[in-house]
């Protein structure tokens, strides 16, 4: 802006000095020096009447000779218009930069943007003054100088909007609020209400966003878009974008057009009361499929929407399909993803004579990363095995190897005596597949007061009694990973009232919002704290600080599962697994 | 919004041998970005590659699993991994708990 006020001024001193010469001379000379301008020029008297108009600026005031444009009053002129600043407040004769000089006010350049009543064209001017001065010193006259910058503005505002509603498409996977965003970024920029309708397989549309310059008027937008069936028309408007994938731009909007798409009295005045100016519909489309349209409305601003508001439109329309498509492919995938790992957990903690027991498994938030903690229980001749682990990658293929690993565990289990041997079996078979698939495991088994622990890659187990807490086992590598790997059994009397816990690494990894971890130390202070409690009541507390540690995000998957013997040695009854599901919003991983 | 691990990986052009030396956390929202550098290290120097890790301070399962990885490539395209142990407890606790620390080419005396 200094630069162009620079630049004003230097041309100012340049066109004062050629005018003063010129009008000593002849008008003629003055008019062949600026007549030839392509800017259009206009020069006014102190009562603000035009004293000289050049071509150019008569044909943009839209006049035909000198005369005509002299015998109308400049405020005539100003009506047929009308004139906002670029924050879209309207500005008044008073505002112009002309204007400003003569009541001795300094006037820098005043971008503004006018919509004809009339045609509902819309242009956007950079209006430059100047004052020239008689011989006291004293403003004589104003000549201002109107740059036509509507392509410039048009081509900022539309980078503008589409790297703003890019940044929307792509700001969260519920796809919904997505486009609710985008509409609202779209008034009032391109238009005064925007509207957007998906369609499903079977053709109903369902609007899913409505927004409204005027809050107010939502209100109207909203009813009247109640109005328009499921089923739309395909041979007219909205329905016939749906059905063809093209656009359709009525460029203005006519009474009898209203009165033909009215479905009933009622609709018809709503559509009058919102006051279409110009209408236009644009697909949103995803190679041949049609996944829903935006609908954009001029109304109060009175503006024509044109092909330049079409084009825009249309890019958004696209990006929006694609941000739609791929919202629906990864809620799917997560859907699924979801669904195998909830497959792989017990449905219910079995009763183990002598001991009371609690789990809790919380999935990660960030929904595509499901897939990576499991653990199971379940009996075999006498004895109880209790397994729990991660399979390091996640989603699909993670619970997928979940699967496989659990499957392994049990059918293994029948035939091997030992965690250790349990734990071998499943190297071997992860090392058979065909990419690399590893997991941490721990694995016990439970046979009356006895513990017989093996740990392949996991933290080990804590042990925890009146006295304090413990790790027990002996670390063993992760589970087909590394060639020549062998795992250790370690056993473990449990007194009464003592408890076994096994973990996975949520929990220790979890980070609080100063990026602090909860860390070994902090689950152990926790757990003292909580010693010989019954397992489900211990569970449930430490998931709860957790849950206050991590302020209510965790990022990993969280498991553990807790064995407490009994003081007297009797058995609860079976308990549901505690399973804290939560379903965050979806968003995408930055 | 899931805040990432902070990490930093920077090329060391004045050690003997092509080196990246990884300094922060690495779990799974920092595994993209080491994983990056890596292929196009290997992209300008595909002979040998030292990770020197002295710098990191927490290491998760899917940052293991990246190290496997990395070892399981360069023994089947031919080129040498080595790894410059990480100093910090967490980080080491990790590499002993699954046996990396004796399974993976670390340079130097095993982690204590």
């Amino acid at each position: 802006m200094a630069q162009d006020l620079a630049e004003l001024i230097r041309d100012r001193e340049r066109l004062v000095e050629e005018l003063r010469a010129a009008l000593r001379g002849s008008e003629r000379r003055f008019d062949a020096i600026v007549g030839s301008l392509t800017d259009p020029v206009t020069i006014r008297d102190r009562d603000h009447r035009f004293l000289y108009a050049n071509r150019a600026a008569l044909a943009h005031l839209g006049f035909e000779s000198w005369e005509q444009l002299r015998a109308t009053a400049p405020a005539t002129i100003m009506s047929d218009y009308l004139v906002r600043d670029e924050r879209g407040e309207e500005v008044a004769m008073d505002d112009i930069p002309s204007v400003r000089l003569l009541r001795g006010e300094a006037a820098e350049p005043l971008l503004i943007q006018t919509i004809q009543h009339d045609t509902g064209v819309q242009r956007w001017n950079l209006l430059k003054a100047a004052p020239l001065l008689d011989e006291h010193g004293e403003i004589d006259a104003t000549i201002m100088i109107i740059e036509d910058v509507t392509e410039q503005r048009r081509a900022e505002l539309r980078n503008a909007f589409l790297a703003d509603a890019s940044a929307a498409l792509a700001s969260s996977l519920d796809y919904e609020q997505t486009l609710r965003n985008v509409a609202e970024l779209a008034v009032p920029g391109i238009a005064d209400w925007c509207a957007v309708d998906l369609v499903d397989d079977d053709g109903d549309r369902r609007t899913v966003a409505v927004a409204h310059v005027d809050p107010e008027r939502l209100v109207l937008a909203e009813a009247l878009r109640r109005h328009v069936p499921d089923r739309v028309d395909p041979d007219e408007g909205l329905g016939r974008v749906l059905d063809t994938g093209e656009a359709v731009v009525y460029p203005r909007v006519t009474d009898a057009m209203l009165a033909a798409a009215a479905v009933d009295a009622e609709h018809l005045e709503l559509l009058r009361a919102v006051g279409f100016r110009s209408l236009l519909i644009v697909p949103m489309r995803l190679g041949e499929r049609i996944l829903g349209a935006m609908t954009l409305v001029s109304a109060e601003s009175v503006r024509t929407l044109d092909r330049f508001d079409q084009e825009l439109a249309e890019q958004v329309a696209a990006r929006a399909a694609a941000a739609i498509e791929h919202a629906r492919v990864y809620s799917e995938r997560s859907r699924i993803a979801r669904m195998l790992q909830q497959d792989l957990l017990p449905e219910q903690l079995p009763a183990i004579p002598g001991y009371d027991l609690g789990s809790i498994y919380l999935p990660a938030v960030e929904t595509s990363m499901v897939g990576g903690d499991f653990y199971d229980i379940w009996e075999v001749k006498g004895r109880w095995l209790i397994v729990i682990g991660d399979v390091t990658g996640k989603g699909i293929e993670a619970a997928a190897l979940t699967a496989l690993v659990r499957h392994t565990l049990r059918a293994a289990a029948e035939f091997q005596r030992s965690p250790a041997e349990l734990l071998s079996f499943v190297d071997a078979t992860l090392k058979k597949r065909p990419s690399l698939s590893v997991c941490t495991a721990l694995c016990f088994a439970l046979e009356g007061d006895t513990a017989t622990i093996a740990v392949g890659g996991h933290p080990l187990p804590l042990y925890i009694t009146g006295d304090g807490v413990r790790e027990v086992g002996e670390h063993g590598p992760l589970l087909g990973a590394f060639p020549a790997a062998r795992w250790q059994d370690s056993t473990l009397k449990l007194t009464a009232g003592s408890t076994l816990l096994a973990y996975t690494d949520g929990i220790t990894d979890a980070r609080d919002g100063d990026q602090e971890r909860f860390g070994l130390e902090r689950l152990c202070k926790t757990l003292t704290q909580l010693a010989e409690r019954p397992a489900a009541e211990m569970i449930d507390e430490l998931a709860r600080r957790l849950e206050d540690f991590q302020i209510g995000m965790h990022t990993d998957d969280t498991a553990a599962i807790a064995v407490h013997r009994s003081a007297d040695g009797a058995t609860l009854g079976g308990r549901e697994t505690h399973a804290v599901l939560r379903t965050g919003t979806i968003t995408t991983p930055v | 919004m899931v805040r990432p691990a902070r990490l930093e990986v920077r090329a060391q052009p004045d050690r003997a041998r092509p080196t990246l030396a990884v300094d922060g956390e690495l779990d799974l929202s920092s595994v993209p970005l080491l994983a990056q550098h890596i292929d196009s290290q290997i992209e300008s120097e595909p002979d040998a590659l030292t990770l020197d890790l002295s710098g990191i301070t927490f290491m998760d399962s899917s940052g293991l699993r990246l190290l496997i990885e990395l070892n399981e490539r360069a023994g089947r395209d031919g080129w040498r991994l080595s790894l410059i142990a990480p100093q910090h407890d967490s980080a080491t606790l990790v590499l002993r708990m699954t046996g990396a620390d004796r399974a993976l080419p670390f340079e130097g005396p095993p982690l204590s």
